[in-house]
């Protein structure tokens, strides 16, 4: 980049003042910060790796977690029982009115598991393999719906995908018993969460690398943003009770991060010198180990690090409305341990949350009222 | 490895440095700081004319062209001048072209219809321009009328009234003559071979610039100009003072009618036409404001000179009149529109450039990897350090002892605070300097001197006096920046003989803004030594990278310098035969460094402030990188070496690190800034700590204390 695109860019903030410039938004309002992810209380044991989960009709808590599916049960979730095992991690997780689990899997597709354990693959869609499979979801009628998020890039590699500032998602379809597999869209940045409307009328789904939460009429398949500049890089959709949805967000936005995605140059070299745990990126958890980057705002002053300093991690899960805008939120802030939001359900116990940063599993027996 | 050190010293030699801490950009930020810089723009110009003039129209620069052209100018001068005045006082005198005129023409009635002496006319010309210039005074100063719209109303009038007269007393002008050698010499002489109105208008100048610039009334007329209710609340009398100015202004004009009137002996309807125009244009290219305040009696006369330049060469060149008028209205224009928009915008135009990264030349980092045999490897040695004090200081960035084993901190409240008793839990402030108090050291009498950023190198007796060693250096003679104040003396220490050097980081920024100096990455800093004994302070080592930490060697004779943005520590030479020679001792740090202390060993304690982190590291290879994100980033998400983590280094006298205290997430000691050893003990600071932290050597020479080290027992010669 030289002189000249610097130039440019100038200008067009000089000439044209209004045209988006994707500003991060500031939270407030709705997205007021609180602590409440931090005030959740954990479900059992630390899940390394656990990213999806999602509630059975009979009160059970399906949950994916490194190569596994466990099955989560009783009160509290306390009971564990391993549903089923892959040879990739286990992503985005639906059920099919046929009975059946889908699960995402790293690197090799959608698998349709059945009460008898019993598997069907769908690994590839018009000869593009389905290797970042990030989200699933069933529409009505039975018709399957998964996000694929980069086809260049498995989910374990979603940061070297946001550095490498790829536009590479999918959102395909296919039929109960994944017939006649096809693309819908194209070109997506990183589709992450899928969901359909309580009306059944259209599939909401979020783009993390450009903040974006858009919604697909199934009956013409038009697209329209809903919400194009969100705090932080959104993952997963749920369905919440009395209409609207939870939206995750795995990390928010930092202005150092933005720069560094515009500074191409420094970019590339930090690609490619330096190793991914220790880039400036957004991060699911913050390590606090010295070798990561840190900004001036982070410092510790008399022994406290202030909640509001620029975050390498943070844990963000907000609750949308109908017509996508957000009605509240649960924060966990810098300091926080609850941070890495990859997906939220509500079951009958209450909020179940997926801190994916943490490893755990969060239980909110309030279900995220205020 | 010995010549790879070689190499690396020869690097930081001073023309080096001296390199490393120029650029374009820099230069430039530094010249717009600068209140003469400005005039240096139309100064430029001017002699641009001169020269293009000189090299386009035959025999131009030759003396007798150059005396002439003086003679032509002076009277415009005058007009000039007058208008300056009023733009500085916040009005405008649109009419100093008409009364130009009417002085013009009561100096030929005064001579040749009254036939008054030469000695009377003059005094009631200037009188007649006095009265004029009162009117208008009257107006604006005690009606509060407005100037632009009170001198253009005096100047129709006067217009008028000059045109009527001169059609009554042209002919009777033009056939009389007046038979005056003093008018004569008035019209012709020479002053010291200057043409006399030239010579008058030099003498004018001189005492309009010392009444501006020195005298109450001229810092009066100023203030006015800057902001009238502010003057007003300060007390200075704004209707008398206004009244005056256009007095001043009618009068000076009256001097250029006087002196046109001895020049022409006629007069017309079109002297002074348009010269209000004229002279406006000339004052505001010359860098007098148009919003009042601002302005010299130099720089109305750079500008009235160009625009004389300007209408005479032309005219000379055979351009019409008429394309004059129209260049010269589009540079009122252009002068017009700098003026404003300079004037408002200087400052962020400054701020914009200020700033002026550059790539910073860092050796690798080691690993730091746990469990490894590296020297450096982590581990977990003061986490577990014993708190003294803990939320009873703010920042202690350097700790001492003294000899009575109580516990000194300097803190960012301006305090040095003091614990004492068996386990330090009697707090007390021992003194209160100001600033922010960093590094400290006891000299033989036991006094405690502290640097303090912002003020400079402070003592405290015993008693608990404070006194001022010393806030000054001297002046680098080739820099803009008047550099001859302590900015920010960050770490000192104290050498055999009474000699105290210090650091002094930056030269460019502040105490808050040290940051910036960081992320500039240039040799901003400085090493200072002040003696007691001649009570006289010079620069010793300038245009340093960030000096920190200073340690004079056990054995005198050196003194060791950390550089906090080169992640090294130099030796200086201060005696013998390598005598203010430089080198390296400390080349590959993992960190930024700060304190550097005496160990009872013979070795040395460092303390690192932060961790190189790979992408730190590659921001300051990248100086475009660090200067767009200063520029387009918060100050608070500006990326940042690894400050939440403390650890203390000891290395050797040949620059062996031997091994490393950590605390690697900071959870005690996190921007870990001095350690000091005292009895078997190290004793640790932080920049943003609530805690002076210790932790127990072992092996250490139970007996050993800093003061013994320096000035006792346990010095090591």
């Amino acid at each position: 980049m030289g002189f000249f695109t610097y130039f440019l860019r100038d200008m067009e903030q000089i000439l044209f003042p209004n045209r988006e410039q994707h500003a991060i938004p500031s939270m407030d309002g709705a997205l007021g910060p609180n602590d409440r992810l931090d005030a959740c209380t954990p479900i059992g044991e630390p899940l390394p790796g656990v990213d999806d989960a999602l509630a059975a009709g009979d009160g059970a808590l399906y949950v994916s977690a490194g190569k596994q599916v466990l099955r989560l049960s009783g009160e509290g979730f306390a009971e564990r029982r391993v549903f089923a095992e892959f040879d990739g991690n286990a992503g985005g997780l639906a059920f099919h009115p046929d009975g059946s689990l889908l699960v995402c899997v790293s690197g090799q597709g959608l698998v349709a598991v059945d009460g008898n354990g019993k598997q069907t693959w769908l690994n590839q869609v018009a000869d593009n393999p389905l290797n970042c499979l990030t989200a699933v979801v069933v529409g009505r009628d039975g018709t399957i719906f998964a996000a694929n998020g980069s086809s260049r890039n498995p989910p374990e590699d979603w940061c070297v995908d946001l550095m490498q500032k790829n536009r590479l998602g999918r959102l395909v379809t296919c039929g109960p018993g994944f017939a006649q597999p096809q693309v819908v869209l194209d070109g997506l940045h990183y589709p992450h969460g899928l969901a359909i409307a309580p009306d059944g009328g259209s599939l909401w789904f979020t783009e993390s690398w450009n903040h974006r939460l858009s919604r697909m009429a199934l009956r013409d398949r038009k697209v329209a943003v809903v919400n194009g500049n969100l705090p932080g890089y959104p993952a997963r959709l749920a369905p919440a009770r009395g209409g609207g949805f939870w939206l995750s967000l795995f990390a928010v936005r930092t202005h150092l991060v933005e720069f560094v995605l515009r500074e191409d140059d420094f970019r590339e070299e930090m690609m490619r010198t330096i190793e991914p745990a220790l880039w400036v990126a957004p991060a699911l958890a913050t390590t606090n180990h010295c070798l990561e980057p840190m900004q001036f705002g982070s410092i510790k002053a008399l022994g406290i690090q202030k909640p509001w300093a620029p975050p390498r991690s943070y844990g963000l899960l907000v609750r949308i409305d109908e017509d996508g805008d957000p009605v509240r939120s649960l924060h966990s802030r810098v300091g926080g341990h609850h941070h890495g939001i990859t997906a939220a359900c509500e079951t009958a116990q209450g909020l179940v949350i997926v801190s994916k940063g943490s490893g755990r599993l969060l239980l909110d027996r309030s279900g995220g009222r205020p | 490895m010995s010549i790879a050190r070689v190499a690396t010293s020869m690097d930081n030699g001073f023309a080096t440095r001296l390199r490393a801490s120029l650029s374009p950009r820099l230069l430039l930020s530094e010249l717009l700081l600068k209140q003469w810089f400005e005039p240096v723009i139309p100064f430029t110009v001017m002699l641009a004319l001169l020269a293009w003039f000189s090299a386009t129209i035959p025999n131009y620069a030759g003396l007798e062209n150059l005396l002439s052209l003086m003679r032509l100018y002076a009277e415009f001068g005058f007009v000039a001048l007058a208008m300056a005045f009023s733009l500085i006082s916040g009005g405008i005198d649109l009419s100093v072209g008409a009364i130009f005129a009417v002085c013009n023409f009561a100096m030929l009635y005064f001579l040749y219809v009254l036939d008054l002496p030469v000695w009377a006319a003059v005094p009631a010309t200037l009188a007649v321009g006095a009265a004029i210039g009162c009117v208008n005074g009257l107006l604006i100063g005690y009606l509060k009328a407005r100037p632009f719209l009170t001198t253009l109303v005096t100047l129709i009038i006067l217009r008028a009234s000059v045109n009527l007269l001169n059609e009554r007393y042209a002919t009777v002008f033009a056939t009389n003559s007046v038979d005056s050698d003093v008018w004569d010499f008035f019209g012709e002489g020479y002053v010291l071979g200057v043409p006399i109105n030239a010579a008058t208008l030099i003498v004018v100048l001189l005492v309009g610039h010392l009444f501006l610039s020195r005298s109450r009334f001229g810092w009066h007329l100023t203030a006015i100009g800057a902001n009238r209710k502010a003057a007003r609340h300060a007390g200075i009398q704004v209707e008398r003072m206004l009244l005056f100015t256009y007095v001043l202004s009618g009068m000076l004009c009256a001097f250029g009618g006087v002196f046109y009137a001895a020049r022409q002996t006629s007069t017309d309807s079109t002297t002074g036409v348009g010269w209000e125009f004229q002279a406006l244009t000339a004052v505001v290219l010359g860098g007098v404001s148009l919003s009042g305040g601002k302005g010299t009696v130099w720089r109305a006369m750079i500008g009235g000179i160009i625009i004389f330049l300007l209408t005479n060469g032309l005219v000379r060149m055979g351009i019409p009149g008429y394309v004059t008028s129209g260049a010269i209205g589009l540079i009122l224009l252009a002068a017009v529109g700098v003026d404003v928009k300079w004037a408002k915008n200087r400052g962020k135009a400054i701020q914009k450039i200020y700033v002026n990264p550059a790539r910073v030349p860092l050796a690798a980092a080691p690993s730091l990897l746990r469990g490894s045999s590296s020297p450096y490897a982590q581990n977990d040695r003061l986490i577990g350090a014993e708190a003294i004090g803990l939320d009873q200081v703010e920042g202690p960035e350097d700790v001492i002892l003294d000899r009575q084993d109580r516990l000194y901190g300097s803190t960012r409240d301006g305090n040095i605070i003091r614990f004492s008793g068996p386990s330090f839990e009697q707090r007390e402030v021992f003194a209160h300097i100001g600033g922010r108090p960093l590094g400290m050291q006891f000299d033989r009498d036991e006094n405690l001197i502290v640097a303090v950023a912002g003020m400079g190198v402070y003592g405290i007796r015993p008693n608990q006096e404070v006194y001022k060693v010393t806030d000054e250096t001297n002046r680098t003679w080739y820099k803009l920046n008047d550099d001859s104040r302590l900015r920010m003396a960050d770490d000192l220490d104290i050498a055999p003989d009474g000699k105290i050097y210090f650091s002094d980081c930056t030269t460019r920024y502040e105490m808050t803004t040290n940051s910036l100096d960081i992320m500039e990455g240039r040799p901003n800093g400085r090493v200072v030594c002040y003696d007691p004994a001649t009570r006289r302070t010079w620069t010793v080592l300038n245009h340093f990278y960030f000096p920190n930490g200073i340690c004079v060697s056990h054995d005198g004779r050196s003194l060791l310098i950390a550089s906090t943005s080169l992640c090294k520590v130099f030796r200086l030479w201060l005696g013998g035969p390598d005598k203010d020679k430089l080198e390296v001792v400390l080349d590959e740090i993992p960190g930024n460094c700060d304190n550097i202390n005496r160990a009872s060993d013979g070795n040395y304690w460092l303390a690192l402030v932060g961790i190189r982190t790979p992408a730190f590291d590659l921001a300051m290879r990248k100086p475009g990188f660090r200067l767009r994100m200063v520029k387009q980033v918060p100050t608070d998400e500006w990326l940042a070496p690894g400050l939440n983590h403390g650890c203390v280094l000891k290395f050797t006298e040949r620059g062996e690190v031997l091994e490393s205290f950590w605390d690697p997430t900071g959870i005690s000691h996190s921007t870990l800034t001095s350690m000091r050893e005292h009895k078997g003990y190290l004793y640790l600071g932080g920049l943003e700590n609530n805690r002076i932290g210790r932790v127990k050597l072992e092996g250490a020479d139970p007996s050993w204390t800093g003061y013994e080290a320096y000035w006792g027992s346990k010095q090591r010669n």
